[in-house]
């Protein structure tokens, strides 16, 4: 009866009551810096005097704000192509592999997400700052990769998990060597998993602050750094059109999985 | 099946069929994350001992010096805190997106993802604007008569704590909904044909029965809460730091990186001791 609406009782008007207010908490901030960003006021007046496009105007002639969004992109796609590279053979060896220990390497793989971002990021800056990587393009992907690779584990482990062994036997015993049989059955069956693993790899990747922070030179910055350092300086309006447009952004890719798994679904 | 010692991953293995399923493929990435993940970490834990000179002097001032325990005190002081806050209001949401019509509560669900994958900075600057004190909350309340002076509500512990609340709340969320989703109504209403009351029902049985994925919920909040950098960083205040802001600043503006990394290690140790805790309750088996 607690879990049926209708045989609730008046109780259940408490339940709206505080699942609207928390709904609505979700969405301010999210609907407020939208609302800023075509607000003319500089002094971030709420609500705004009057509406304008500057702010995004402003954005996109400065150059180190596209700078930015440019470096971020290429570090993501090359953390996106190596951690699938590294991920996808280690979870073959997790899930079909034969050896001691294999339940205490798969909790291996996934503990960089348990170590807090900030010590990951001051015993990187430290190695970094020893052997030169610190402000350059491959210290970033080697940050992030460390980052993302458990995302990717976990994906691809899943689905391989969850694909029958046998369909590649058949395939192996129809005559195809036992790598044919992975690259042309066991791969393409797994391809959801490995694509989720991608698309995780590659925001891990395109959102990480705290370990970019570290990492970062004036010549060398991700679009969080900018942000962060764009935060620091002062309030700008110009930081709530960057972050209205990767809400927008967010909200298109997060509209295209729910569409992909409606279709899926059908 | 029996886990075969296998020295050098393929010796001991029958011909063919195993050989290809030892712990080779994984060595990239194994020798990866030892590199650049295992090695730094020993060298961080290293240098909490030896830096500036050998032996655990850098432990004994975290811990004793009035300041540091102070920062180790509000770490756990809000980290407490938004995990009861975020509990409170997330399990109602939780019972709702199980009870609410599919239509509706696809709306809800929608809500949730879509603050949980909005760029972090994003949130946080959305933050700071609301909360200052010429912020759409001050004048707000200022306006209908609530207070006269505005609410120091940015640079101190209760502007983290709200900005934390918001980013924690989906991760209470969610492992509540797919707990609450698993229960069976009809032990609520076994209960309840035997004569209990609404109140007794979920506090004998709903409840019970949900503390599973309440408790992973909570743990998962609090420790990441406990080693936070970037909403305490922005929101807080310079006198009321948290823990990972403390290592952070260390290391970073006072090259004091001895006790930066002995703050780190003290964080690790907690981290990884709760995680124990959590891999406990839910089995190993699980954690895919």
């Amino acid at each position: 009866m607690l879990l049926s609406l209708h045989r609730m009782g008046p109780g259940r008007f408490v339940l709206y009551g505080i699942g609207l207010a928390v709904a609505a908490f979700l969405l301010l901030p999210i609907i407020f810096i939208g609302a800023l960003s075509f607000g003319s006021s500089k002094w971030l007046q709420f609500p705004p005097p009057d509406w304008t496009i500057k702010w995004y105007v402003e954005f996109f002639a400065d150059p180190r704000w596209i700078q930015a969004i440019w470096t971020s992109f290429k570090i993501g796609i090359a953390v996106t192509v190596l951690s699938v590279a590294l991920a996808l053979p280690a979870s073959f060896a997790l899930v079909r592999g034969r050896f001691r220990g294999r339940g205490l390497l798969r909790a291996f793989f996934i503990s960089p997400m348990i170590v807090p971002l900030v010590i990951v990021a001051i015993a990187l800056y430290a190695l970094s700052l020893r052997i030169g990587l610190n402000g350059s393009f491959l210290g970033f992907v080697v940050a992030h990769l460390i980052l993302a690779l458990p995302f990717a584990m976990i994906c691809i482990t899943n689905a391989l998990e969850g694909f029958d062994e046998s369909m590649e036997k058949a395939a192996i015993v129809c005559g195809a060597t036992p790598l044919q049989a992975i690259w042309r059955i066991t791969i393409p069956s797994i391809r959801l998993g490995i694509f989720a693993g991608a698309i995780f790899s590659f925001l891990a990747s395109w959102d990480e602050v705290v370990v970019a922070i570290f990492m970062a030179s004036p010549t060398m910055q991700t679009l969080p750094v900018r942000m962060w350092s764009a935060l620091r300086l002062d309030l700008s309006p110009v930081m709530a059109a960057a972050s209205t447009m990767l809400i927008l952004l967010t909200v298109v890719v997060l509209g295209t999985g729910a569409l992909l798994r409606r279709r899926q679904a059908r | 099946m029996v886990d075969l010692a296998l020295p050098g991953g393929q010796s001991a293995a029958p011909p063919a069929a195993r050989r290809k399923h030892g712990v080779g493929p994984a060595l990239g990435a194994l020798i990866f994350l030892f590199v650049f993940f295992v090695v730094p970490l020993s060298a961080l834990l290293l240098r909490s001992v030896t830096d500036p000179e050998p032996g655990i002097g850098n432990y004994v001032r975290l811990l004793t010096d009035e300041t540091y325990a102070r920062v180790l005190f509000n770490t756990f002081a809000v980290a407490t805190v938004v995990t009861i806050v975020t509990l409170l209001l997330g399990y109602p949401v939780a019972w709702l997106l199980v009870i609410l019509p599919s239509r509706v509560a696809r709306w809800l669900f929608a809500i949730i993802l879509l603050s949980m994958w909005t760029n972090l900075l994003a949130r946080t600057f959305a933050w700071v604007v609301l909360l200052q004190k010429t912020g759409v909350i001050n004048r707000m309340l200022m306006n209908i008569g609530l207070i006269d002076a505005p609410l120091p509500l940015l640079n101190n512990l209760t502007g983290v704590t709200i900005g934390m609340t918001y980013i924690m709340l989906p991760f209470i969320i969610l492992p509540l909904h797919a707990s609450l989703s698993g229960l069976d109504p009809s032990l609520m209403q076994v209960a309840s044909i035997s004569g209990a009351r609404p109140r007794q029902v979920f506090f004998r049985v709903m409840l019970p029965l949900s503390l599973p994925g309440l408790g992973t919920g909570a743990l998962m909040v609090f420790v990441m809460a406990l080693g936070y950098y970037v909403t305490p960083a922005m929101l807080g205040g310079a006198s009321n730091m948290m823990l990972a802001e403390l290592i952070a600043q260390h290391v970073q503006t006072q090259l004091n990186w001895g006790l930066g990394s002995a703050g780190a290690f003290i964080l690790l140790a907690v981290t990884l001791a709760l995680y124990a805790v959590y891999v406990r309750g839910i089995g190993l088996g699980r954690l895919k």
